[in-house]
């Protein structure tokens, strides 16, 4: 499994591919993704060169929403976002209304998830201070240092295999307007090392006090996350519980039911899940929109995978 | 009215079909000279080409007996020690997936069409709809990709003569190539491919192929599972063991995705026009159908590359098709890359035309094939 399609909007903007020449119609209003292409790297083209046409439109100062797709290298996994990354914290001032940034757009078939080679990304929140979203894929030296930004809403970060380090980096960052935490957790054999007991401050409540949405998604370990969630005080905080692209089952699953209380939760997504079907009957019972597609059967628990890791 | 023979395994869905085919086109059926007794001589094609026939070669495979006869067939061009003898292979038992010798295989199957091409040459005037070196050419994937490459058919970057596992490392470096496709170079469908991937640290290999080791012998199987192996001792002992029966190694293109999987394009030429084309959906680096992926809307995927990329899409099917001009059909597979503007020919199938169900103009292939060959001029 993988992503295997773009997003069609992105901060609220549908998306379009930026290709060099092309005019920025309606800057304030379009999504821009930047990508190199197979053809354009067997070209030896460079994202940078892109990206510094991309600046000299005369508009540009009115971009509000950037994908960075495959850089190059990126298929090939010999390039890493570490020069995309310098040119888009050098490029600030070029870019003063950015709400919205995505780095490394990139589709499983032209590098699966755990493919793809991420770098420092840390300075591209003090780069921008008017940031609202933020979506990186891929966790491979992926680092994302614990920012300080007074505006950030959405944090999405996708892997494979995500190390704990860069959860406990994010859990000591400081977001007070964060309302949307998306994690991708992944799978122990593509590196991820995160434990329930790391999870431990973000399940308290007390770190982001304006959550709304929590995930903790693809991951190997859901049951334990949602026994955790079930007690926990972030469960009369949050309104969404995304726990989709994972392996939960009949435990996790009947943790949730028994939740003492649901607090203010509206939705919780499961879907990809080997909770059995009596189990999701259960759940579709609560008083709570539940997305519960995609059922996987497992022999055991060894065979569960999570839907995203290669 | 020419009435044709089909040289075949008789009791396959693919005579059945043909027949079906010529019998909506009120044409009397096909005589069928099975492979097994034209290789063991029980039957001449002399005593059954009449004047003025079409002759049909089709596929030889699903069967094991050919697969046995073809093996011994092999063995006197095989340098012994390497293969099996004469006497080995006709002994041959069954077993489900198993790899033999590709190369001792390709080599009887040579040798057969030769046998093939003498027998014709004593028949009165005939057709036939697919020139026997075009299959030979068409099942050795190597000598198709230069084929193609020469002619200036866009296809993957390819190495030539790749020799082992520790080969191929040190070229992937060379060229700095992240992601390549080991596939026996005289495979049929997905049979003995590996889709391997490096980032220069670790190593990944997606197959079709599962290893099985009794004793100090390493038995090599197709099995419908894809299987991963991570770790570099597995990968290196897969490669090696590909290598010995020879392969093609060539650029893993990344695909276009459509529906939320990967895709290409299997486009069946039939009298050097594109015709029946299925859209090969996948989760997984191999899209060929029986790997239980699904079929894709044509359609939408048309619409979605425009007319123009459509149109260079198909012309380079045609192109490739032009290749092999003394065939009828040919089965094309053509990677789609993710911007949808370009494309790359991946392989060119003898038999490619087995597509149940799949119409175009209201035909399915063979129909469409047994009109296009009447409609024909003398090849």
């Amino acid at each position: 499994m993988g992503i295997y399609e773009h997003l069609k909007h992105f901060g609220g903007k549908p998306v379009v591919n930026w290709e060099s020449g092309d005019f920025l119609e309606n800057p304030s209003k379009m999504a821009y993704r930047i990508s190199i292409s197979w053809e354009e790297n067997d070209a030896d083209a460079k994202w940078t060169d892109k990206f510094s046409q991309f600046l000299s439109e005369p508009n540009v100062g009115e971009v509000t929403a950037i994908i960075v797709g495959p850089w190059e290298g990126a298929m090939d996994s010999s390039g890493a976002s570490e020069s995309a990354v310098e040119a888009l914290v050098a490029a600030h001032g070029k870019l003063p209304n950015l709400q919205a940034l995505f780095v490394g757009e990139i589709l499983a078939e032209e590098a699966e998830i755990s493919w793809i080679q991420q770098s420092d990304l840390s300075a591209l929140f003090n780069a921008y201070p008017l940031l609202e979203t933020f979506y990186a894929r891929g966790g491979n030296g992926l680092n994302l240092g614990s920012p300080t930004h007074a505006l950030l809403k959405t944090l999405v970060v996708q892997s494979g295999g995500l190390d704990a380090e860069v959860v406990r980096e994010v859990l000591g960052a400081s977001l007070p307007a964060l309302e949307h935490l998306e994690l991708w957790l992944g799978d122990s054999s593509y590196g991820a090392t995160t434990t329930v007991d790391d999870l431990g401050p973000l399940l308290s409540g007390a770190l982001f006090p304006g959550l709304k949405y929590l995930g903790l998604c693809d991951a190997e370990i859901s049951d334990e996350i949602a026994a955790a969630i079930a007690t926990a005080p972030i469960l009369g905080q949050i309104e969404v519980l995304d726990l989709s692209l994972g392996t939960l089952g009949d435990d996790g699953a009947l943790a949730l039911i028994s939740a003492p209380s649901l607090g203010k939760l509206r939705h919780l997504d499961i879907h990809h899940h080997y909770v059995t079907p009596e189990v999701v009957e259960r759940l579709l019972a609560l008083p709570i929109s539940v997305d519960a597609t995609g059922p996987e059967t497992a022999h055991d628990d060894e065979d569960r995978y999570v839907a995203v890791s290669e | 009215m020419s009435s044709y023979v089909i040289v075949g395994n008789p009791g396959g869905n693919r005579i059945a079909f043909f027949q079906e085919a010529l019998e909506r086109r009120s044409l009397p059926p096909a005589r069928v000279a099975a492979w097994a007794d034209i290789i063991e001589g029980r039957a001449r094609l002399r005593d059954i080409v009449r004047a003025g026939d079409c002759v049909r070669i089709e596929s030889p495979g699903r069967d094991f007996e050919v697969e046995r006869l073809l093996l011994a067939a092999g063995a006197s061009e095989t340098p012994s020690g390497e293969g099996l003898s004469p006497e080995e292979a006709r002994s041959l038992a069954f077993e489900r997936g198993r790899i033999w010798f590709p190369r001792q295989w390709y080599l009887g199957f040579q040798c057969v069409l030769r046998q093939i091409e003498q027998q014709l040459s004593e028949c009165p005037a005939h057709r036939l709809t697919n020139g026997l070196s075009d299959i030979a050419v068409m099942f050795d994937k190597a000598q198709t990709h230069e084929r193609l490459r020469s002619a200036g058919v866009s296809v993957p970057e390819a190495f030539t003569n790749v020799r082992s596992f520790a080969d191929l490392t040190a070229r992937l470096q060379q060229a700095g190539w992240g992601r390549v496709f080991v596939k026996l170079a005289h495979g049929s469908s997905a049979s003995g491919v590996a889709a391997l991937r490096t980032d220069g640290r670790r190593m990944q290999a997606t197959t079709t192929v599962e290893i099985v080791r009794a004793g100090d012998e390493l038995r090599l199987y197709n099995s419908r599972r894809l299987r991963t192996y991570n770790d570099p001792r597995e990968i290196a002992e897969l490669i090696d063991a590909l290598c010995r029966h020879g392969v093609h190694v060539e650029r893993w293109l990344p695909k276009a995705a459509f529906g939320d999987a990967g895709f290409d394009l299997r486009v069946v030429t039939i009298g050097g026009r594109a015709r029946h084309t299925v859209v090969r959906q996948s989760h997984s680096p191999m899209t060929n159908l029986h790997l239980l992926n699904t079929r894709g809307d044509l359609e939408a995927v048309k619409e979605r590359m425009g007319s123009s990329a459509w149109d260079a899409a198909i012309m380079t099917c045609e192109r490739a098709a032009a290749c092999f001009p003394a065939s009828l059909h040919a089965g094309v597979d053509l990677c789609v890359t993710p911007s949808f503007r370009h494309h790359a020919v991946l392989e060119v199938n003898a038999f490619g035309d087995l597509l149940p169900r799949v119409l175009h103009d209201g035909m399915d292939t063979y129909e469409a094939e047994i009109r296009a060959f009447a409609n024909r001029e003398e090849l």
